[in-house]
């Protein structure tokens, strides 16, 4: 109170984040704030939160083992389900999800699910349970194209039928978005590092460093042995639009500037007057990184309204509270540069005849990611106009053998829980056709 | 799936699949009822007890204890033996023996006389059950010398048990009342005339509350209420010490137990387990949250053993009897004085109130800065403060002192003194769960 001098007049606050880009943003819960948390669970009959899941990580069952104390059997029931529960605890849009399905709602407001899961989650890091005793891998080889978060899924779900599971990765470390994406403030790379033993602790094999396609073809590993692949390829490449300007110095995409800051740990070229492009998760993403990581002045430009804006609304106002910038319906025109660097971003309003000029060493597009040509992968797969690659409800390609989940499939929808759910899925088929000796 | 130990475990002859039953109850009172805790993954059920006649029920017939906003801790009934009729319940048991033969189905009776007592037993035994428990402890029958009037009462206990023992070879287990000061005598009685086993506790005569217009305790029925039974998990400490009494009675080694009072967790179970009861049986935590909580008791417990290495459930039965000693031979020449987490603490000052007006001055308060200080010359060590801090892990047991040895080899309060040494035996049990 003694530094402000008068009412509604705030002098002096402190406009740099409180918290680390390194450092979790939510607290975890002790073990008393779990059980208070679970004993406000109603104990519904046929609980729809565990409806609400997409990859039916069973809230409803986990909770009621918590308010039971059966701590340990919560870990079982949420590893047996979703072997990313500890991602998903952080990640997942709840609000859309489990949460929203809450009955507690009908009172005052949903059990925090994911905090809860998160709590189980880490429990069982703190006690070294092991959730999950998988049977030797005496069945069939498969290989997983790419090591996110749907080939994980189809991977662990496999190995716990017995199957030899190799995952191919391209790039250095494995987890795809969630270690070269997602800001490490919402999700720690330790809790990756974590939950990806999980799916090795189960005998997956990861072949880091190797691009399939490239290093390695398809042929090569039908001589190896493996009979049956799964696509998890996810969107590597971020989309951009014309605007004239675009090849300046400081112009970049989501998926560079947040690999970057991701994998040097914060200490990539962040910018010090950054505006991104978009009005998603990505784009905030990228507006907490920069803001997380010291950038002065943050700007989202966003073509709509927030209303309109898919972005979660928690990620939202968190975004608000690091003081980051919105200017909602403005589009960019022209990027201006000095010396081939970015230097300025003019704007246009997309709903008024408004022009605005920002001064900026770093532009980021984040209007959204699109898939890697598959067909270098797999020759003659049937893909998408947009180069999605097409499958039924059950993770199956046109090419018999080959399976596809997560972000790379056509029509999935975009998100961890649902690329987790993929791969269940998937895995349900390989196994199936693998039975039938690969008909 | 993890590793999950095997549960089964032997009870008067019979191979159960785990230890998890329903006491004679509503919860047990009917084939359809019982059927769904089957299914559920319950080890067996005690039927709820049948009287020949249906006795007359009161409306409304329950209250429950309460403590602030937590889900009721204790439940009070005024409900007698079973509502249906005689043969009916009799015909539903021999339905449930012959589509469950692997569970353990146990009948449960009450007569009103010698004759009756021999003639229900005979009855319970024609419908194929395994077992029967005679229930001598209801505390609130309309009928005097019937329910907990004959749980207290030698001769009675002596002359049922004889009577069902005429009228049954089956093995008879007597649920005993703990409305007595002392239940082995009881139980000796009831061994001594035929019983096999022992099944407690029963509901604990009680009054739960009163109402404030009428001025009559609660369930108020048209303006009066009665004396009745008392369960569920807040009654679990008074159900563990006669467990304990009996399992250590020399009298009485040997004979099985089947613990019951406020089983809500498997923790709850598993602490019937250690002080010698083979299984456990549960009626109130089903009222509040159905037959499904027998799902995280098979779960919790079977993880629980797995990872303590017991190879078989009877390896932990009875496993904690030898350290549950007189209160006279307890160690008394250490204090283990509590130390409080500055990182953790929020300043609430919880621990200052509780020291300062329950206990021994001493906690230092500072107002301004909103800390606590133990004050160690005068902490007696007697944790009050770590059991009502709100924080978890702020308030953990610290330094361990001594009593120094003078010259008598006694010890005298002003010579305490460090030795770490001993240290890591003496702290547990704090957060055991965790
Ligand atoms: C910045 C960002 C933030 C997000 N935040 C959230 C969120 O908060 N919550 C949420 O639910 N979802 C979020 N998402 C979406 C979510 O991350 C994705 O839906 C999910 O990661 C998709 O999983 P996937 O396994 O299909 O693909 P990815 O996670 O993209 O993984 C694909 C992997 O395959 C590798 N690969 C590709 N081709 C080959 C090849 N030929 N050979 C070998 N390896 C290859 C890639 O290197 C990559 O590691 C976010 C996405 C982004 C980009
Ligand atoms: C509503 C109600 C009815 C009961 N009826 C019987 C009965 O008919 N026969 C019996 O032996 N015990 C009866 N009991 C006692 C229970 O079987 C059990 O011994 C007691 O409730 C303690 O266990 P709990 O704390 O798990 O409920 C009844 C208890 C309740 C709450």
């Amino acid at each position: 109170m003694s530094n402000s001098t008068s009412i509604g007049v705030k002098e002096g606050i402190d406009l740099k984040p409180k918290q680390g880009y390194l450092e979790e943003t939510v607290p975890p819960y002790t073990p008393f704030m779990a059980m208070e948390e679970a004993s406000r669970c109603l104990l519904c009959y046929n609980p729809l939160c565990s409806e609400g899941c997409p990859a039916g990580t069973n809230p409803g069952d986990f909770i009621r083992a918590i308010r039971f104390k059966n701590f340990k059997g919560a870990a079982e029931i949420i590893r047996s389900n979703n072997i990313l529960g500890g991602v998903c605890a952080r990640v997942c849009p709840y609000e859309k999800t489990c949460e929203e399905a809450c009955a507690r709602s009908g009172i005052d407001t949903p059990i925090h699910i994911g905090q809860l899961q998160r709590f189980v989650t880490d429990y069982e890091k703190t006690t070294g349970f092991k959730a999950l005793d998988p049977p030797p891998a005496t069945k069939e080889k498969v290989a997983m194209i790419g090591s996110g978060p749907a080939s994980l899924s189809a991977a662990a779900t496999l190995a716990m039928k017995g199957y030899k599971v190799t995952i191919f990765e391209e790039k250095e470390k494995a987890g795809g978005v969630l270690s070269y994406g997602i800001v490490p403030s919402r999700l720690p790379q330790y809790v990756v590092d974590e939950e990806i033993e999980h799916v090795t602790d189960l005998g997956v094999e990861i072949k880091h460093n190797t691009k399939v396609g490239r290093d390695i073809t398809i042929d090569d590993l039908k001589n190896e042995g493996y009979e049956a692949f799964f696509i998890g390829a996810g969107m590597q490449v971020s989309a951009t639009f014309d605007v004239p300007g675009s090849d300046l110095e400081g112009v970049t995409t989501a998926l560079e500037y947040l690999a970057a800051a991701r994998s040097s740990g914060g200490k990539s070229d962040i910018g010090t007057h950054v505006v991104v492009i978009g009005g998603g998760d990505v784009a905030l993403d990228c507006a907490t990184t920069a803001r997380l990581l010291g950038a002065e002045q943050v700007t989202v430009l966003y073509r709509r309204t927030r209303e309109e804006a898919p972005a979660s609304r928690l990620e939202l106002s968190h975004g608000e509270s690091l003081g980051i910038n919105f200017a909602y319906t403005f589009s960019p025109a022209e990027f201006q540069g000095e010396n081939g660097k970015v230097k300025i971003v003019k704007a246009n309003g997309t709903r008024s005849n408004s022009a605005m000029k920002l001064e900026a060493d770093k532009v980021i597009f984040a209007i959204g990611q699109k898939p890697e040509d598959i067909s270098k992968v797999v020759s003659d797969i049937g893909l998408d106009s947009k180069g999605f690659v097409v499958t039924d409800d059950k993770g199956k390609t046109s090419i018999p053998g080959v399976f596809v989940a997560g972000d790379v499939a056509s029509g999935s929808a975009k998100t961890v829980v649902h690329s987790v759910q993929g791969g269940k899925i998937a895995a349900e088929s390989i196994d199936e056709y693998l039975k039938k000796g690969g008909e | 799936m993890a590793k999950h130990a095997d549960l089964s475990i032997d009870f008067l002859g019979f191979k159960c699949e785990n230890p998890f039953f329903l006491s004679s109850s509503p919860v047990s009172s009917s084939y359809d009822m019982c059927a769904r805790f089957l299914d559920a993954g319950g080890g067996g059920v005690f039927y709820k007890t049948l009287t020949t006649t249906i006795p007359e029920e009161c409306s409304p017939r329950f209250d429950a204890q309460r403590k602030e906003a937590t889900p009721f801790i204790a439940f009070k009934n005024m409900e007698q033996t079973s509502d249906k009729p005689y043969q009916e319940n009799l015909d539903m048991m021999k339905q449930l023996k012959e589509d469950y033969p692997n569970k353990l189905i146990i009948g449960s009776i009450m007569g009103m006389d010698e004759d009756n007592w021999e003639q229900m037993a005979r009855d319970v035994t024609a419908t194929g059950v395994d077992m029967i428990e005679l229930n001598f402890s209801c505390p609130q029958m309309t009928y005097e010398g019937m329910g907990s009037d004959v749980g207290a009462n030698l001769e009675l206990i002596d002359t049922y048990v004889k009577a069902a023992r005429r009228g049954s070879h089956l093995p008879l287990i007597a649920k005993m009342t703990p409305n007595v000061e002392k239940m082995e005598p009881s139980a000796e009685a009831a061994i001594k005339a035929g019983a096999n086993g022992l099944s407690t506790i029963n509901t604990i005569k009680s009054i739960t509350g009163l109402d404030f217009d009428s001025y009559t305790a609660l369930p108020v029925i048209n303006g009066k209420s009665s004396i009745s039974g008392l369960s569920g998990k807040a009654t679990k400490p008074i159900a563990l010490r006669f467990i304990a009494n009996m399992a250590q009675d020399m009298n009485l080694q040997g004979v099985p137990i089947s613990g019951i009072g406020g089983i809500e967790t498997w923790e709850d179970a598993a602490e019937f387990l250690m002080l010698g009861a083979r299984n456990v049986q549960f009626t109130t935590s089903v009222m509040q949250y159905g037959y499904r909580i027998v799902e995280d008791m098979i779960s919790g417990l079977s993880i629980y053993l797995a990872e303590k290495g017991f190879e078989k459930l009877e390896d932990f039965i009875g496993i904690a009897l030898k350290n549950i000693i007189p209160a006279d031979d307890l160690e008394r020449d250490f204090k283990i004085l509590p130390q409080i987490n500055y990182d953790k603490c929020v300043g609430c000052a919880r621990c200052y109130v509780s020291c300062m007006d329950g206990a021994h001055q001493a906690i230092d308060w500072d107002n301004e800065k909103r800390k606590p200080t133990i004050k160690e010359d005068v902490c007696v060590g007697c944790q009050l403060c770590l059991q009502v801090c709100p924080v978890y892990d702020c308030i953990t047991p610290g330094k361990v002192l001594f009593k120094e040895e003078d010259q008598f080899g006694k010890g005298s309060l002003s010579e305490w003194k460090e030795n770490a040494s001993n240290k890591r035996d003496i702290i547990v049990g704090m957060y055991d769960w965790i």
